[in-house]
């Protein structure tokens, strides 16, 4: 088994906060992990990729152009993922759910933990992983920062969206 | 951090940890991506530490440590790999035990701040010189530990300086590391080369070219000699096979995997990986090109061919085998390209 | 006292005749053994006339690299303590190649002892004009007298060095200046900051100067333009 994710976005938009969380609670489940972050020279408003890897056998190559799940949340960034696009077996992009992020009034700040939501439905689906193992990492990462309610809103609405 | 049971660990932080067990007391760095984490990472474990102002008093400070008797190390990449091999040349030639762990990124000039394996030759051979250092290139984060260890085992046992050539992939990534396998290494210590009881009187630089040449043929023979203890290589499938591909560090790893997947395909490929460039393990090279099956070379590397032009060097004149390249400088190369490309390949 | 000064290990000195290295070794050494510091003292060596003095004290010395003695001794004395650290080094390779280093080596206030041997040109590769080439004086890269500014080692690096920092300057015809101040510099470092002496020197062989010339060369050009005392 082996699930490969790349997720993108700009930088400063938190691409690399649900990479960790993602990873993070594989490796807690005692999955192997690789996890590589990518980003260009900017410390801001670059595009920032995370390239993650997710299975039971070694990992020897941290990268891929065939990601299993390919996560979109800026349209600067899927500019830089064009490549990938044509050979992702699931897409998510912001731009379909831009109504429903809006409907919802979720800041924008939380998008990425909408989206860490919505990721773990779908590998839960995949039987990689329990919603509640997902969120465990995120609780320990972001309880104690600020907007760790509206983060778990986020969160829980990204879980139940009905797709 | 814990050390009897698998950790989730980037590369930064498994040369911090293996620098910290190999017993280093010091680290002299100036911050270049991809090797700035370790640099703060060693901040961090609360031992000496100096950011200096260039990568040229990082690598004479570490000089000036060594001779004071410290295991001390620095990192760098790049720009600032090309500046090291300032001081790198003074440890080549007093035989200092320098460690440094590169992080290739992508070149000539600032390239990018991210991957590749353009940085041997220059690992290889940079300076003045004539290569007379170790350098060992890891393709995953257990060798990345295990070889950054070696590394200083080796350079002061044997007294030569020492590189780590990894990449950014490798130091940048996230993964589980099971530290129990490297539980029984065991420290060289290290020796004060300049002596607190007696005097020593140290040239750096010779009146004539008879005393240079002395102390290089004495370096030269001492390489060779100790170049049997410290080579090192990993090889796969090579008894049969037609094409043998050769690739070093994380392309390496890659390598292999494809060399798995073409066998399930029946086609008759071999993998040779250098685990050390410097001293390279020509003999076993030789040994296993010089089989009549051999009938293609295949240099697989993120690099226009720096891999090839040492095995071409290395390689004895009377072995006839072809060559073939699979070259990205400054890419990543997946297990897929390399089976495309072997596929391709015609005997 | 010549005897003592060219060969206090038996060995032959490599210094042109008159030049002015040997008088400012010989002061290093007469100052160590009055401390007895001479089994401490460790000498690193740039490269220029600097590197003549390998094997010329009674104490630990090595070569090192053109502009880099500085932060080799900088390592050397993070690492040994209890070491008393001397970078020897020329103008050129202090305020040159090496001014990079030194200059950070003095902001951070590094427990070490610079010497600056300063004769104005770079001696060893046949007197080209350095830093501290004074206006007007004819070298080999200046053939018709130096057109540009001198340089004021000590009296920059007093700008960004510690209060508590050792800076001066004085000329290799002053024996009692020149213990003085490598006997402040010492006790500076011992105190744990950074030392640097600048020595106005002799270069003969450079200058085109003879017997008296050499001297008034110095007396009359050098400190004119370089003044001498503490750096305050």
């Amino acid at each position: 088994m082996q699930i490969k994710i790349l997720l993108s976005g700009d930088g400063g938009q938190g691409i690399q906060t649900i990479a960790e969380v993602i990873s993070r609670a594989a490796f807690e489940k005692g999955l192997t992990v690789s996890f590589i972050p990518n980003y260009g020279l900017e410390q801001r408003g670059g595009v920032s990729l995370a390239f993650i890897k997710i299975g039971d056998q070694e990992i020897v190559y941290p990268k891929f152009s065939n990601p299993d799940i390919l996560l979109i949340m800026s349209d600067q960034s899927r500019q830089r993922v064009l490549e990938y696009i044509s050979k992702s077996k699931k897409i998510i992009d912001i731009k379909d759910y831009n109504f429903y992020l809006q409907e919802k009034k979720i800041n924008s700040k939380n998008y990425n933990i909408f989206f860490l939501g919505f990721l773990t439905k779908m590998l839960e689906k995949e039987k990689i992983y329990l919603a509640e193992e997902i969120f465990l990492a995120l609780e320990k990462k972001l309880s104690s920062k600020p907007n760790w309610e509206e983060n778990k809103k986020a969160f829980a609405l990204g879980l139940s969206f009905n797709f | 951090m814990q050390n009897n049971k698998k950790q989730f660990l980037t590369g930064h932080e498994v040369v911090v940890q293996a620098a910290l067990d190999a017993g280093a007391e010091s680290m002299f760095g100036y911050p270049i991506t991809p090797t700035c984490e370790i640099l703060s990472g060693w901040f961090e474990s609360g031992k000496k530490c100096l950011q200096t102002e260039d990568e040229i008093a990082a690598g004479f400070g570490v000089c000036g440590a060594v001779l004071a008797g410290e295991k001390s190390f620095t990192a760098s990449s790049g720009p600032g790999h090309i500046l090291l091999q300032d001081s790198f040349s003074m440890a080549e030639a007093m035989r200092l035990p320098v460690v440094l762990i590169v992080g290739q990124r992508g070149g000539p000039s600032s390239g990018t701040v991210i991957y590749s394996q353009q940085e041997v030759i220059l690992a290889c051979f940079g300076g003045n010189g004539e290569g007379m250092r170790l350098v060992y290139s890891p393709s995953n984060l257990s060798e990345l530990y295990l070889l950054t260890r070696r590394a200083f085992n080796e350079a002061w046992k044997y007294r030569y300086p020492a590189i780590v050539l990894t990449d950014g992939y490798t130091l940048k990534i996230r993964q589980n590391v099971d530290f129990d396998q490297f539980k029984k290494i065991e420290n060289i210590p290290p020796i004060s080369l300049i002596p607190e009881n007696k005097i020593v009187h140290w040239p750096n630089i010779y009146t004539a070219e008879e005393e240079l040449n002395i102390v290089l043929e004495n370096t030269k023979n001492d390489f060779e000699n100790i170049a049997k203890e410290i080579v090192s290589f990993e090889s796969k499938e090579i008894e049969d096979a037609e094409i043998l591909l050769i690739a070093h560090g994380i392309v390496g790893a890659v390598t292999k995997i494809a060399v798995e997947e073409l066998r399930k395909q029946n086609i008759k490929v071999g993998l040779f990986r250098p685990i050390t460039l410097r001293p390279f393990p020509k003999q076993e090279l030789d040994k296993i090109c010089g089989w009549k099956k051999i009938k293609k070379i295949v240099v697989v590397e993120s690099s226009f061919g720096q891999l090839a032009r040492i095995v071409r060097d290395q390689l004895a004149p009377e072995i006839d085998a072809s060559f073939d390249y699979l070259q990205k400088p400054g890419l990543g190369i997946e297990p897929e390209e390399v089976i495309e490309f072997v596929k391709n390949i015609k005997i | 006292m010549s005897e003592n000064l060219t060969t206090p290990i038996g060995r032959q000195a490599k210094f042109c005749p008159g030049c002015g290295h040997p008088i400012v070794l010989m002061m290093l050494q007469r100052i160590l053994k009055q401390h007895n510091l001479e089994a401490q003292a460790v000498l690193g060596l740039d490269i220029g006339c600097s590197l003549l003095a390998w094997n010329y004290l009674p104490i630990n010395t090595f070569q090192t690299h053109h502009g880099r003695v500085v932060p080799t001794m900088v390592g050397f004395k993070r690492a040994r303590k209890n070491s008393l650290a001397i970078a020897y080094v020329g103008d050129g390779g202090a305020y040159a190649i090496g001014w990079q280093s030194l200059f950070h080596a003095a902001l951070r206030d590094e427990p070490v002892l610079v010497i600056v041997v300063n004769n104005t040109v770079y001696g060893m590769t046949g007197g080209q004009s350095a830093p501290t080439t004074l206006s007007g004086q004819k070298t080999p890269t200046s053939p018709d007298g130096f057109t540009g500014n001198t340089m004021y080692g000590p009296e920059i690096l007093h700008q960004v060095s510690n209060p508590e920092a050792f800076i001066a300057r004085t000329a290799v015809n002053d024996p009692k200046q020149m213990l003085d101040f490598l006997d402040k510099a010492i006790k500076t470092q011992q105190a744990g900051h950074f030392a640097l002496i600048e020595f106005l020197s002799f270069c003969p062989t450079n200058w085109r100067t003879k017997g008296i010339d050499t001297v008034k060369f110095l007396e009359e050009r050098l400190k004119s333009v370089f003044k001498v005392g503490e750096i305050k």
